[in-house]
């Protein structure tokens, strides 16, 4: 790790104003990515601006038909929110699975679903249930925030402060883990409402992405067999030493149809 | 032997985990009769100790111990020596029982305690014939290898849409010959056991063309976890080794050793194929079955 300077701001216009003061700065929320890749040197940033005293960005709450989580909301709090768990069950259940004990004591949503890694949890329910991203700018849809590996439409200094999931619908994830660091090989997120059928995959392909073949499939018939025949176009899928391409295509659509079987 | 009685072991084998100093402080506890807390075993220290040949080959109580006992019969022979000239006896009508020193056909005794301090403070003592102290020192090399034998059983499930293979049940008995801490052993078999299910299933070093390590974490390199492994049977029999004096045989690798190919055989078994490369992961067992299928579907 090459040396840095540590800001802990107390209020988001300080973190705001620190940033377009740093030379090469980096917000700092659970650390459970940057960290290890600082110890690493893949990231070098000379000015580390946590956010941990920013205590107006941690809370989950439900207005009507919306359930608010706070960017600096751990997920070991989203699986343990009874909010969440009445609200949209899945989504405590995803939470319950991120990495371990320790990294949900310290992640955030807004860490993760800013990170966008490819196999990460959370961007499969934000793009599955059409979340919408809050930040210090703007409200962006999920459909229009998850780019590309590790890049999503964020600006310089821009920081996540909620993420807000409509409650329509039910829902389910299913993760195939990768059996060294269980991480998702493939992740299937469902949400089937009265508008039709929104399917989003994580893990498979340099970003999570909603599958529109298995969408128009399930939203004429919600059942395993609507998926059969399905070829999925597989041109940016991963390909990595505990899956090839041909082996997370077919996981895609063996864990939706368990997603499935769970919700008939 | 100390003064007061109690022993300090000189061991040139070396515990990293196998609970030696507890198994070695019970073989030597056992032999001269003391409580086992009144023995400590030092070992690892190339400071402390003359010579050591390490830790391998499963052979730290068959041959370790062995120099152990040795040592511990050097001891009892001249404790003899000084218990005859304390009760006015020959050494040879000495017997040595359960940490006591006896005449035979009388009620005399002296205990090792006693002894021992005698060969330190040496005021009445055979000065002429015998050496103060209490030390002694014993090599051993084995006249042959142990031959430990066991059986294991493994029994698995493999999920046909996903390849993931599950160690549903694990059984394995293993003949040791002596065994001096039977939960020490169970603990080295489970440890084998989890070894070896992890080298079967789950480990794997990788290199890319340039010879750059791909599985340089335990990000990459699968480890087993506990959620990987059943709970574990284990049993043993017993038939004492004859050639060496504890008539112990190794254990430590056994369940390295019989794991993998039981989880092996197991998954070709469940397959239908006769061979898969090791590790079994659940990417190398789906593709092994689409092969198997195509093959099928040619008439192979």
């Amino acid at each position: 790790m090459y040396n840095f300077n540590y800001h802990c701001p107390s209020s988001l216009q300080e973190a705001e104003s620190l940033y377009a003061k740093s030379e090469d700065p980096m917000f700092l929320a659970g650390g459970h990515t940057l960290l290890p890749t600082m110890k690493q040197r893949l990231n070098a940033p000379t000015d580390l601006i946590d956010l941990a005293g920013l205590t107006e960005l941690a809370g989950i709450s439900r207005e009507g038909d919306v359930l608010q989580i706070g960017a600096y909301t751990r997920h070991a709090d989203v699986a343990a929110s009874e909010l969440v768990q009445a609200a949209i069950p899945a989504l405590a259940k995803l939470a319950r699975g991120i990495g371990d004990t320790q990294v949900r004591n310290r992640g955030t949503i807004g860490g993760s679903v800013a990170n966008n890694d490819p196999a990460a949890d959370y961007p499969a329910a934000l793009l599955g249930l059409g979340a919408t991203v809050v930040t210090t700018k703007r409200a962006v849809p999920a459909d229009e925030f998850f780019v590309d590996m590790f890049e999503t439409v964020l600006e310089e200094g821009e920081i996540i402060t909620a993420v807000t999931f409509p409650v329509k619908g039910d829902a389910e994830y299913i993760k195939f883990a990768n059996p060294a660091s269980r991480y998702a090989t493939v992740g299937v997120f469902i949400n089937r409402h009265n508008d039709g059928v929104r399917v989003a995959i994580t893990g498979a392909a340099s970003s999570v992405f909603r599958c529109s073949e298995y969408e128009a499939a399930l939203s004429s018939s919600f059942a395993e067999s609507a998926l059969n025949g399905i070829t999925l176009r597989t041109d940016n899928f991963n390909e990595d030493l505990h899956a090839s391409v041909d082996y997370r295509a077919h996981l895609c659509a063996v864990i939706a149809k368990r997603v499935i079987a769970s919700m008939v | 032997m100390n003064p007061t009685g109690s022993v300090t072991v000189m061991t040139g084998s070396h515990s990293h985990g196998q609970g030696h100093e507890t198994t070695f402080a019970q073989l030597v506890a056992s032999q001269l009769g003391i409580s086992i807390d009144d023995v400590e075993v030092i070992h690892g220290d190339t400071g402390k100790m003359d010579f050591g040949m390490g830790t391998y080959g499963s052979r730290s109580l068959s041959v370790g111990g062995s120099a152990l006992m040795k040592a511990a019969d050097k001891i009892v022979a001249k404790g003899k020596k000084i218990a005859g000239h304390l009760m006015d006896a020959k050494s040879e009508d000495i017997d040595f029982d359960d940490g006591e020193f006896k005449v035979r056909e009388s009620n005399l005794s002296k205990t090792f305690q006693e002894i021992a301090f005698a060969a330190y403070v040496p005021h009445d003592y055979p000065l002429e014939e015998l050496e103060p102290g209490l030390t002694e020192k014993a090599f051993y090399d084995p006249a042959n290898f142990t031959y430990p034998a066991g059986t294991h059983i493994c029994e698995v499930e493999i999920d046909p849409d996903t390849g993931v293979t599950s160690v549903v049940k694990f059984t394995a008995v293993d003949d040791f010959g002596t065994i001096i801490n039977p939960m020490i052993v169970e603990g080295q078999v489970h440890g084998g056991i989890a070894q070896g299910i992890g080298q079967a299933m789950l480990e794997h070093g990788i290199y890319d063309e340039t010879g750059q390590l791909q599985t340089g974490s335990f990000m990459d390199y699968c480890m087993p976890r506990a959620d990987d492994l059943p709970n574990f049977d284990v049993g043993m029999t017993t038939t004492v080794c004859t050639h060496n004096p504890v008539g112990a045989k190794g254990c430590g690798e056994a369940g390295a050793i019989g794991s993998p190919p039981a989880v092996i055989n197991a998954i070709t078994n469940a397959l239908g194929v006769r061979e898969i490369d090791m590790p079994a992961t659940p990417l190398n067992v789906w593709q092994t079955l689409q092969n198997a299928t195509h093959e099928d579907a040619r008439g192979e």
